[in-house]
């Protein structure tokens, strides 16, 4: 039993519908910040729960749940004098591989026989008379009026559910939050609480209870007791202290979890996460399964407790789904490229949807590489070491000498398997940029070779269509002829010796890391190529 | 041993504790347990907690359209009609034959001084009410036509869900009903259905289908419609002795129907009772007040517009069905006075039923409250005064 799909609509950074199905095992976001990596989890973690943020969410429900442009869309129009349907967010998770008939119907949004569950937050229409009213009024309505909202949360039999109905237990183990400094952590106690049988969950509230019992029998507590009843004389009535008495539960919120006497909120976030993770993996009822949704476990945690855990995970593969958001290039190759889904502008890309070919290269490097590509914000492609270097320094030229990986470009050196990487680049909307060589055939080595490519706006091919100058060297020395001496200078060459563009062009290309080297480590600033700059301009642009 | 079984049964026989045992010893697999009415629900699930002292987690006692509404109706709502998807469909329990065209005042429009009707193309007004209530004597056809659209996922939904269905008062489904337990009756869960064809106190619907096995003969159903592929066992002897009622309730209620076999007042120690006033009475309507302060009788009568004494528990003959009481005050109708007075009168079946559903409630008393003539008899009915020793 698993989620094999989760469709989620206006929720947080989903404007409109997002889908995204699941592999059975291991599943790896990437993406951007912000591109909604988080969101998917936590919204998976609510329709299984009906939890978000640690509470029950049904008590709390607010504007900010909802996509803003969504909102913004509903109010202007509402502005407009028009009557726009309310917003509703809606999120589905389709189960898979499981025999769950009181789940399967088609009340889901894609109106098709499934199993699964729906969890909307919608206007509850028995207010809309106070709807129309408010509407009628012509006040300025400047929120989504949500006192009048409902969650409405089924199976796909159209049948009411509750996280104890659900057969899949989710955990979400987010070790970024620090939301959880007072009192017991809901997620642990949760995920102790799944682990026990009815029988042992009956009989810790027998023993908590006994314990609340034995308190106030306490001989001492009773003196405490008569004493303030008698001071207290405000009314005829007694008044007391005890131990609360009136929550069915209240166990689970109230014992505290210890790992070696230290409360476990006190511990470490990542020895928190480690525990966490272990316990939902090691989960033991055998007729419920366990998701577990894993948010960037890098954070907190060192090299070897990340080996860990990712041990304990991949160990983990019998029955249990789990779902990963990562910006850890080290924990997606660890965890296998096939299980990588990319997220990127509300669409997700896995890596087995590329073709045959393609896939198979990438499965054969080391995978830094492809990740580097797809976690960045913009891909610059290079061919060799000396192109690297050179862009790099012109993009520091032109940044107040900062490097573009610090502002989430990548330059990645590709060798010549441009296409490869572009196949990837075009499957993500990622955008990209290629700095090439003409190799002294621009009509051929660029514009056909890369004619399928330049369809895609994310793709932009930069080179130079002078065939004469057919390599960086060449182009780097024609950018700086109006003064070769300076270029001289800082490659370390006689001006004397070489003094024409050939010879110093003849030079770099007999040394060709050993003077990029040396002019991205110079003081002194020099002229790039033409189509090195526009790349520099291009990294500004928005995408 | 055949996977499906109808058992039938006199009033009292126990055919619920049949059921309610069937499905305490089932260990693994959900059960099912449906009948017609709610009181009827109720009592299944007292006798099942005072069996076992809680009600087990598989088993499921639900009303027969509470079933078809939760998993006949909404899990595949839209099949039939893409404009429901995303509607609360909820139930309209009609008491007559449903879907009138009505005017704009909201009266029914009259053809030749008869209503007319929303026909099958008027999808939603044929099946629902405006505030998409299903209409009860159209949900057993929405079930099967929709079942039909799925290609019987949602019967196999069904039957996947329960492995045991066990239908108490079967005598009171009809129609498009018995399509459905048809279609159940193909699958792989076992079921088992009880009935009394004496006890035809209400029908799920009004419909014309399969009208002629409408008045309690779900047996000549299961003989003549089921086809040669499947199979169902007719049980009409394991449960012939009454546990309920007396020998001479037995005997008198009998008469209703002399073609059924009559069912004896069981003889063992627990059914017996030691009582003073024991078996079938009339009094005179005057004596009422004094018979209900001195022997407590529950008042069963045709409907609310029955007059009754208010101050004295009171049910309508059909919401008794299936209840055990001590002693039970009938109030009949004049056509149950006629039958009562020559049991030859032609007594209609609705009638009929009713008259037999009070008459075998009571375990030791069945009292008709009527004007009767000093010295005249009634076969199997003693009269009793206050004022006087009982006469025969």
């Amino acid at each position: 039993m698993r989620i094999g799909k989760v469709n989620i609509e206006n929720y947080k950074c989903f404007e409109g519908r997002f889908s995204a199905s699941f592999n059975k095992c291991i599943n790896i976001i990437v993406g951007d910040n912000e591109a909604g990596k988080s969101t998917i989890l936590e919204s998976i973690n609510l329709a299984l729960t009906g939890v978000l943020n640690g509470r029950y969410l049904k008590n709390e429900l607010s504007q900010y749940l909802f996509n803003y442009n969504v909102v913004n869309t509903y109010l202007e129009s509402l502005r407009q004098g028009k009557n726009p349907s309310l917003p509703e967010i809606l999120i589905e998770v389709f189960f898979d591989g499981c025999e769950l008939p009181l789940f399967e119907g088609n009340g889901n949004s894609e109106k098709v026989k499934g199993c699964g569950v729906s969890f909307k937050i919608e206007f509850d229409s028995t207010y809309q008379g106070e709807y129309e009213a408010l509407i009628a009024e012509g006040d300025d309505i400047t929120t989504v009026p949500i006192e009048y909202y409902k969650i409405n949360w089924k199976s796909f039999a159209r049948d009411s559910v509750t996280s104890r109905s659900i057969p899949i237990k989710s955990v979400l183990i987010d070790s970024t939050s620090s939301k959880y400094q007072n009192g017991s952590d809901v997620y642990i106690s949760r995920i102790i609480r799944n682990d026990l049988e009815d029988r042992e969950r009956v009989k810790l509230s027998q023993a908590y209870r006994k314990m609340k019992d034995t308190f106030i029998d306490d001989a001492s507590v009773q003196a405490i007791n008569e004493k303030i009843s008698g001071k207290a004389k405000i009314s005829d009535k007694n008044l007391s202290i005890s131990v609360d008495l009136s929550t069915q539960n209240s166990w689970e919120t109230t014992l505290m979890t210890y790992l070696d006497n230290v409360p476990f909120h006190q511990i470490g976030k990542g020895e928190q996460c480690i525990i966490k993770t272990n316990l939902a993996i090691r989960h033991e009822k055998s007729q419920e399964a366990n998701l577990v949704l894993l948010e960037e476990p890098e954070n907190h945690l060192s090299h070897s407790k990340l080996n860990l855990l990712i041990k304990a995970v991949t160990d983990s593969c019998d029955g249990k789904q789990v779902i990963i958001s990562t910006h850890s290039s080290y924990v997606a190759n660890k965890l296998g490229l096939e299980n990588l889904i990319l997220l990127n502008d509300q669409t997700v890309t896995r890596l087995p949807d590329l073709p045959t070919e393609t896939f198979t290269f990438f499965k054969k490097l080391p995978g830094y590489q492809t990740l580097r590509m797809l976690l960045c914000r913009k891909a610059v492609l290079v061919e060799g070491d000396s192109d690297e270097l050179i862009f790099q320094r012109a993009y520091m030229d032109a940044h107040g000498g900062r490097l573009p990986i610090e502002d989430g470009i990548d330059v990645i050196s590709v060798k010549l398997t441009f296409k490869r990487f572009l196949d990837i680049a075009i499957k993500i909307n990622q955008p990209v940029a290629v700095i090439t060589d003409n190799d002294s055939d621009y009509a051929n080595k660029i514009t056909k070779k890369y004619k399928d490519y330049l369809a895609y706006n994310c793709v932009n091919i930069f080179a130079d269509d002078r065939n004469e100058l057919n390599t960086l060297e060449p182009q780097f020395v024609d950018a700086n002829r109006a003064d070769l001496a300076t270029l001289c200078d800082v490659i370390r060459v006689s001006s004397g010796t070489y003094d024409t563009a050939e010879k110093v062009s003849d030079y770099m290309v007999g040394h060709k890391t050993g003077w990029a080297l040396k002019v991205f480590e110079s003081d002194t600033a020099l002229q790039y190529p033409e189509y090195i700059n526009k790349a520099v301009v291009w990294c500004d642009e928005q995408k | 041993m055949n996977k499906n079984k109808l058992i039938i049964a006199a009033a009292g026989s126990g055919k619920t504790t049949l059921l309610v045992n069937q499905a305490l010893a089932v260990e693994s697999g959900a059960v099912l347990i449906t009948t017609y009415t709610e009181a009827n629900g109720r009592e299944i699930r007292d006798r099942i907690i005072a069996k076992k002292g809680f009600m087990p987690s598989n088993i499921t006692v639900q009303t027969w359209f509470a079933f078809l509404l939760q998993h006949g109706v909404r899990p595949y709502q839209s099949v039939l009609n893409d404009n429901i998807h995303s509607h609360d469909i909820g139930f309209f329990l009609s008491s007559e034959k449903s879907g009138k065209k009505l005017d704009a005042e909201g009266n029914p429009i009259l053809f030749k001084r008869r209503p007319i009707y929303w026909g099958e193309k008027d999808f939603l007004r044929y099946y629902f009410t405006s505030r998409f209530n299903i209409y009860s004597d159209k949900i057993s056809k929405f079930v099967f036509n929709t079942d039909k659209a799925t290609k019987g996922e949602l019967i196999s939904r069904i039957t996947r869900i329960y492995k045991y269905i066990y239908i108490d008062e079967i005598q009171d489904l009809a129609g498009f009903d018995l399509e459905l337990i048809k279609l159940i009756f193909k699958s792989n869960s076992s079921v088992i259905l009880v009935g009394d064809p004496r006890q035809v106190t209400y029908l799920t619907h009004h419909s014309t289908k399969y009208g002629k096995y409408a008045n309690g003969q779900i047996k000549s159903f299961v003989e003549k419609e089921l086809g040669k592929r499947i199979q169902c066992e007719v049980d009409e002897t394991t449960l012939s002795a009454s546990h309920r009622n007396n020998q001479a309730i037995c005997e008198y209620s009998a008469k209703l129907y002399p073609d059924l076999p009559a069912p004896f007042a069981c003889g063992c120690d627990s059914c017996k009772v030691n009582d003073a006033h024991v078996g079938v009475f009339m009094i005179k309507p005057s004596e009422v007040e004094l018979y209900l302060s001195t022997y407590k009788p529950v008042q069963l009568r045709w409907s609310s517009a029955s007059k009754i004494n208010p101050n004295y528990p009171v049910l309508n003959f059909g919401e008794s069905k299936g209840a055990t009481m001590d002693r039970v005050l009938i109030y009949p109708t004049n056509p149950m006075k006629e039958w009562i007075g020559n049991n030859a009168y032609p007594l209609k079946n609705e009638g009929r039923s009713k008259l037999y559903v009070g008459l075998t409630r009571a375990r030791l008393s069945s009292t008709i409250v009527m004007n009767y003539q000093e010295g005249n008899c009634i076969d199997g009915v003693t009269f009793f005064t206050f004022t006087g020793d009982a006469v025969d």
